[in-house]
C-alpha cells in the first residue's frame, strides 16, 4: 500500500507529470488496494456519511454533512470542510479542504491548504496553498 | 447555542418540516424539497433500469433494528450462494456490524450514514457506478434499521421486502402503513416466539393485507429456519 503511494507521491511532485502512469496507480490502489485498508474507526467530527472502501488516516478532522466514499484514502491531519463529498480521491498529509467540495476521482497533493468554498473536480491533481479558487494549481489528467 | 448551531439546527428543521419554515423562505423550502424527492425518484429508475440490463435482480430490505433483516439475509445467502452471485449493500449509523456478519456468504458494502435514517438513490448509485455490474446476479439492500424514514425514499430495486417480528408488538404494522404500502413482501419474524409473547400475529397479517391488498405476508423463523425456504421462493430466488 504504501509503495502505491509513495509512488504517486512522487509522480506528482515532478515537473512533468505523468498523467497517465498517475491513473493507472491511482485507479489501482483504489480498485485493488483500499479495500483492506478500510477504517474509519477514528476521527473528529459528527457522524459523516461514508461508503466503503474508506481510510482515515491519524487526526483527520471532518466537517458536517460530509459524504465520503466510495473509494477515498485520506492521510493523516487532514481538515474536511462541511457539506464536501468525496469519489475516487486521494488525500495526502497535512492537507485542508473547505467548505462544499465535490470531488471525483482527484488526487490531492500533500500540504495542500484550500481554505475557498464551493469547488467541483473531477479527475485531477489538486495542489497549492491559496484561499482562493483562482490561484488553484489543477492538473487534468 | 454557539454562532454554528443556529443557522444548521435552523437549516436541518426547514428541510425536515416545512411547517416550520418561516414565511419568508416556505416557497423556497417546499421548492426544495420537492426537488430532492424528484431528483431521489430519477435516480432510482435509473439505477433499475441499469440492474435489468444487467439481469440483476434486486430487493431493498427494510425493516426496524432487532426485527431480523440481517439473521434472515444470512440465512438467505447461504442458501442461494452457491447458485448466485450476489452483492450485499448494508447501511447503518455506524459500525460494520451487518456487513460482517454476511460476508461470509457475499460480497458486502458498508454504507455508514452517520446520521441520516435511511439510504437514498444516491448513496445507491454511488456504489452501482463503481461496480462492474456484470460480476452480480442477485443484490440486496439492508435499509437502516427503522420503519419510518425508508418510506421517503426509493432505490431502484425491483422489489421492497418489509421485515417486521413477533417481538415488536402486534400493533407495529397498523402503526406503520406508508412502508407496507411501498414493500411488495411482508416478513413477520421470529414467529417461534409469538405463543410465549402472545402476539396476535393473525392481526398482523390482516393490517398488512388491509394496508395493502397486493402484499404477499410470510411468517419466518430465521433462528429456526422456518419458511426461509419459502422466502426465497417469494423472492424467485
Amino acid at each position: 500500500m504504501e509503495e502505491s503511494l509513495e509512488k504517486l507521491e512522487n509522480l506528482i511532485n515532478e515537473a512533468k507529470i505523468d498523467s497517465q502512469k498517475v491513473r493507472e496507480i491511482q485507479i489501482n490502489f483504489i480498485k485493488k488496494e483500499l479495500k483492506a485498508l478500510h477504517c474509519v474507526d477514528d476521527f473528529i467530527g459528527e457522524f459523516p456519511t461514508f461508503i466503503e472502501p474508506v481510510h482515515l488516516g491519524n487526526n483527520v478532522k471532518i466537517g458536517d454533512d460530509v459524504l465520503i466514499g466510495p473509494g477515498v484514502y485520506i492521510s493523516d491531519n487532514c481538515e474536511i470542510g462541511d457539506y464536501g463529498e468525496y469519489t475516487n480521491t486521494i488525500i495526502f498529509d497535512n492537507v485542508v479542504l473547505g467548505e462544499n467540495f465535490k470531488l471525483e476521482n482527484c488526487i490531492i497533493a500533500k500540504g495542500s491548504k484550500l481554505t475557498f468554498n464551493n469547488l467541483k473536480a473531477y479527475n485531477c491533481i489538486l495542489m497549492g496553498q491559496t484561499d482562493s479558487i483562482e490561484n488553484l494549481k489543477k492538473i487534468s489528467f | 447555542m454557539s454562532d454554528k448551531e443556529e443557522p444548521e439546527i435552523s437549516r436541518i428543521q426547514e428541510l425536515e418540516s416545512t411547517n416550520l419554515a418561516r414565511d419568508e423562505i416556505r416557497d423556497e423550502v417546499i421548492a426544495t424539497k420537492k426537488e430532492v424527492e424528484k431528483q431521489n425518484e430519477l435516480l432510482a429508475k435509473k439505477i433499475n433500469e441499469q440492474l435489468v440490463q444487467n439481469n440483476i435482480k434486486s430487493f431493498d430490505v427494510v425493516g426496524a433494528i432487532g426485527a431480523g433483516k440481517t439473521a434472515l439475509l444470512e440465512k438467505i445467502c447461504e442458501k442461494i450462494s452457491p447458485k448466485y452471485r450476489i452483492l450485499v449493500i448494508c447501511g447503518d449509523i455506524t459500525t460494520r456490524i451487518d456487513a460482517d456478519r454476511i460476508e461470509k456468504h457475499a460480497e458486502t458494502v458498508q454504507i455508514n450514514t452517520g446520521r441520516e435514517c435511511a439510504l437514498n438513490a444516491y448513496h445507491i448509485n454511488q456504489i452501482v457506478k463503481n461496480k462492474d455490474l456484470n460480476d452480480y446476479d442477485v443484490i440486496f439492500i439492508e435499509n437502516v434499521g427503522n420503519l419510518i424514514c425508508p418510506s421517503d425514499f426509493i432505490l431502484g430495486t425491483d422489489k421492497r421486502l418489509i421485515v417486521v417480528s413477533t417481538t415488536e408488538g402486534e400493533w407495529v404494522v397498523e402503526k406503520h402503513p406508508l412502508l407496507f404500502r411501498t414493500s411488495d413482501i411482508a416478513v413477520i419474524n421470529k414467529i417461534d416466539l409469538a405463543e410465549r409473547l402472545g402476539t396476535n400475529v393473525e392481526k398482523m397479517i390482516g393490517d398488512a393485507k388491509q394496508i395493502n391488498p397486493e402484499i404477499a405476508v410470510l411468517t419466518t423463523s430465521a433462528k429456526t429456519g422456518e419458511n426461509v425456504d419459502k422466502l426465497i421462493e417469494l423472492l424467485e430466488l
